[in-house]
């Protein structure tokens, strides 16, 4: 019984893997609060239904045009707002402030324009793949193969390409990165790019049978957040970390008590974590002076 | 007996051992000066003597009482003032405000005293007269600041703000004042006018001082006794003219 | 007319609310995302005051104010002296956390199906709220006399010590002063006040759920504030209060569904504050800068 708690944990925590890597990629190198990322999710979610369910697209092609779509929102985000807020000089919580803004500008459009009930993508009965005692849908079985496929590629990226060690560069020291001659402006292109994706791709794969309304996403956003603060913030890797352990741990949460609550525990270890180590199992300690 | 007793730390950052078994202690009545190269360690002995660093090992006493791992504001409240580097004022407020707010008196800062309007325009009162005494006493009879006491203080020039950072001590009941480089960035035109208040301090207000500084010729004219710390340890001690001129510190950190 | 006095007491419950919050936003510097959870809070428990027990109002604002500012520790004695961006995060994790309980909860607070037939207020035992028109005086009296409360704080002694924090905080511990006490302080009173709107709500509206006080909600109040503007001034919080209560209701008359006009509201209200962060980060009548 527990393996399938186990199991249905391991792939929740893919899934807030991808969406903590897709906010950990701005807020490392950009020092951005991306609060529009929540509504950066819901966008990927009503393109992968407009073109899955409205124009009848099969699945693939939609979710492809959808992650492109939402890599270009993600980009219009710092083109349109952060970047010119920055070149202003305005504090980080003031691009905060007007990430809220674009979140509810975003959110609120999507809204009006495709109404507030949930809506569902996948409206057949799906094949499941049974592996003794432990059951895994079809839609499980593709957040789990594509989500880890993702991962690793990241991991290879962060890990290995010129690009990745750019981004570790910029998150560690921005002046620097900027004095030795790297055009920041290229790699945050690149960053919000990669971000959308990864955002994308966690809400396609997770709204197949869950379902899609406008509102989804705040809950959706803090939960990959408290993956991030678990991992350790600051660093990229670790998002997979703490996504997994999160996973795992509302999973048992669920097995033990309800799913109800399943929210309240997850909220609650973050203020243990925010009190006794804000920087999570490997991230960098904060400095006051 | 006043002073600071430290000894054997050992401060671990996350990158590098900080610094490496100092031993210090600070005498009362006279102004004592801590020099050496960036990075030596310095402020961050500031910041551990005033309770702003407790990542390290070690004993820290002051007048007697042992202030290790204490509390910043705590430490504060003991007697121990503080002069940041590159800190003045604060910007939005004004030059009384400012000086009100460096009174060891907190009466009044508590929010459910808006209900006692009486008690605390009397303690108002109270403080703007010490802050004027203070201003005088820094600045001399019929000083232009007295005028300006409403102004904010982003209006005063750096060096203006850093002298009123300094005086603004005297609004609390001290006993030794920290410096961390006084007359950094300032023009050279006021640097007379620092020694004075600091001599001054010890002198007229039985204050004690330790100062962070890298203008030799200054820690010449102010300073009693003088500590050389390099590499995380201190090297050198003794008279202020001592140290100045000892060979070692002139080679390792003047490259003289 | 009864239409107008609605919008009234509305706007003097979101006027409190909103000068609530500027307390920990604009004067204490501390941007938090959880003040509907603080008016959620106190909406229940003045409810269980004004059902369970037959007390003067005054008796049961104080108990709400004091219940939910005890509430407001919860969260503050973990995230108070962290850095700006974990303390929100402190906060949108304790408002998830309550709508939690608010919704889950249900032997207490019957999560989704509402607490309805909330009494209304009792005035000084005399008699009771019955009329629309004896509401509108209560909200509007407390509402001025929230304003005047938060008024004599920002020119207080108490409101200078928070200034200087909001500068520099390491300067300020250095004068002696107990910051993490200070900003506790200033967090508790918000969340009091917040409650209090919340016991006006819930006793107007004599029905509440846990949908009226969601992070949606928080954002609200916070875009309300931005709008109008953070800092010392009690204005800048009215005026938010006012724009965000009174717009919809212009919008109304435009002739808009409703659904529709709920959303294109929001939207409007986004737009509002990204081009507010251009042009006048700290609002409309703010004198205070976001750090």
């Amino acid at each position: 019984m527990i393996g399938q708690f186990l199991i249905n944990g391991i792939i929740t925590g893919i899934l807030y893997s991808l969406l903590a890597i897709g906010f950990a990629l701005v807020y490392n190198t950009a020092k951005l609060f991306h609060i529009a990322a929540a509504a950066i999710y819901v966008f990927a979610a009503y393109m992968f239904y407009l073109f899955a369910v409205t124009f009848g697209l099969p699945l693939i092609v939609a979710a492809l045009i959808a992650v492109v779509l939402t890599m270009g929102l993600s980009w219009l985000t710092d083109g349109l707002v952060y970047r010119p807020l920055q070149k202003r000089k305005a504090s980080n919580n003031v691009a905060m402030i007007a990430s809220i803004g674009m979140m509810t500008v975003i959110v609120n459009l999507l809204a009006m324009f495709f109404g507030t009930e949930t809506k569902v993508i996948g409206r057949t009965l799906q094949n499941n793949y049974v592996f003794g005692n432990i059951i895994i849908t079809a839609s499980q079985m593709w957040q789990f193969v594509a989500g880890t496929v993702m991962l690793l590629l990241f991991l290879l990226f962060i890990g290995l390409t010129t690009w990745g060690i750019r981004f570790r560069a910029l998150s560690a020291d921005s002046m620097l990165y900027e004095t030795l001659g790297y055009d920041k402006t290229k790699t945050r292109n690149v960053v919000f790019l990669m971000s959308g994706a990864f955002i994308a791709i966690a809400s396609c794969l997770t709204v197949y049978d869950v379902g899609l309304d406008p509102y989804m996403g705040m809950n959706v956003l803090i939960n990959a957040l408290v993956a991030m603060i678990i991992g350790g913030v600051g660093r990229f890797g670790v998002c997979i970390l703490g996504g997994l352990v999160l996973g795992i741990m509302q999973s048992l949460t669920v097995w033990q008590f309800s799913s109800n609550w399943q929210n309240a525990v997850t909220f609650l270890l973050l203020l243990i974590l925010l009190f006794l180590r804000p920087q999570g199992i490997a991230g960098y300690k904060q400095r006051t002076i | 007996m006043n002073d600071i007793r430290m000894s054997c730390f050992d401060l671990h950052t996350e990158v590098f051992n900080l610094l490496d078994g100092v031993n210090m202690s600070v005498e009362e009545g006279k102004v004592t000066a801590l020099i050496g190269g960036n990075g030596a360690g310095k402020t961050t002995l500031f910041n551990i003597i005033s309770g702003f660093e407790k990542d390290f090992k070690g004993r820290v006493s002051f007048m007697g009482q042992d202030i290790t791992h204490k509390s910043a504001y705590r430490i504060s409240l003991m007697g121990l003032g503080r002069l940041f580097q590159g800190r003045q004022l604060m910007d939005d407020l004004t030059l009384m405000e400012n000086m009100k707010i460096a009174s060891e008196d907190t009466v009044g800062e508590h929010p459910f005293d808006i209900f006692r309007p009486w008690k605390v325009a009397k303690n108002e009162a109270v403080k703007e007269q010490k802050a004027i005494d203070v201003l005088i006493k820094v600045f001399g009879e019929n000083n232009k600041y007295l005028g300006m006491l409403d102004r904010k203080a982003s209006e005063f020039s750096y060096g203006e703000q850093r002298l009123m950072a300094m005086a603004r001590l005297l609004m609390a009941k001290d006993q030794l004042l920290l410096l961390d480089e006084p007359t950094s960035g300032v023009n050279p035109s006021y640097i007379n006018v620092f020694q004075r208040i600091i001599r001054d301090m010890v002198e007229k207000e039985g204050l004690s001082v330790l100062l962070i500084e890298h203008n030799m010729s200054f820690v010449r004219q102010v300073a009693d006794w003088c500590f050389y710390l390099s590499d995380g340890k201190i090297v050198k001690s003794g008279p202020a003219d001592m140290v100045l001129d000892d060979i070692e510190v002139r080679r390792d950190y003047l490259g003289l | 007319m009864e239409y107008v006095l609605h919008i009234g007491i509305m706007l003097s419950i979101y006027v409190i609310l909103v000068l609530s919050t500027n307390l920990t936003v604009g004067m204490a510097n501390l941007l938090t995302m959880c003040q509907a959870a603080f008016y959620g809070v106190g909406a229940y428990i003045g409810t269980f005051f004004l059902m369970q027990y037959n007390l003067p109002f005054v008796v049961v604002a104080l108990a709400v104010m004091l219940a939910t500012g005890l509430t407001s520790l919860l969260v503050s004695f973990a995230s108070v002296n962290l850095k700006g961006d974990y303390f929100i995060l402190g906060t949108l994790g304790f408002q998830m956390i309550v709508y939690t309980i608010l919704y889950n909860w249900i032997d207490v607070t019957r999560g989704p199906y509402g607490i309805s037939g909330i009494p209304s207020i009792q005035i000084l035992g005399i008699g009771s709220l019955e009329e629309i028109y004896s509401y509108f005086f209560l909200a509007l009296m407390l509402a001025v006399l929230v304003a005047l409360i938060f008024s004599q704080l920002q020119r207080s002694p108490y409101g200078r010590i928070l200034k200087a924090i909001r500068q520099d905080e390491l300067s300020a511990q250095s004068l002696g002063r107990n910051t993490t006490r200070l900003k506790t302080w200033a967090f508790f009173i918000s969340a009091a006040f917040a409650g209090l709107a919340g016991l006006l709500y819930a006793s107007y509206v004599s029905y509440i759920d846990p949908t009226s006080f969601t992070l949606n909600e928080s954002i609200f109040i916070i875009t309300a504030l931005f709008i109008g503007g953070i800092g010392s001034r009690v204005w800048g919080p009215i005026v938010g209060a006012a724009v965000v209560v009174i717009l919809p209701e212009l919008l109304r008359f435009v002739g808009l569904p409703d659904a529709v006009a709920a959303s294109l509201r929001q939207v409007i209200y986004g737009v509002v504050l990204i081009v507010l962060m251009f042009l006048r980060p700290q609002g409309l009548l703010g004198n205070a800068k976001l750090k």
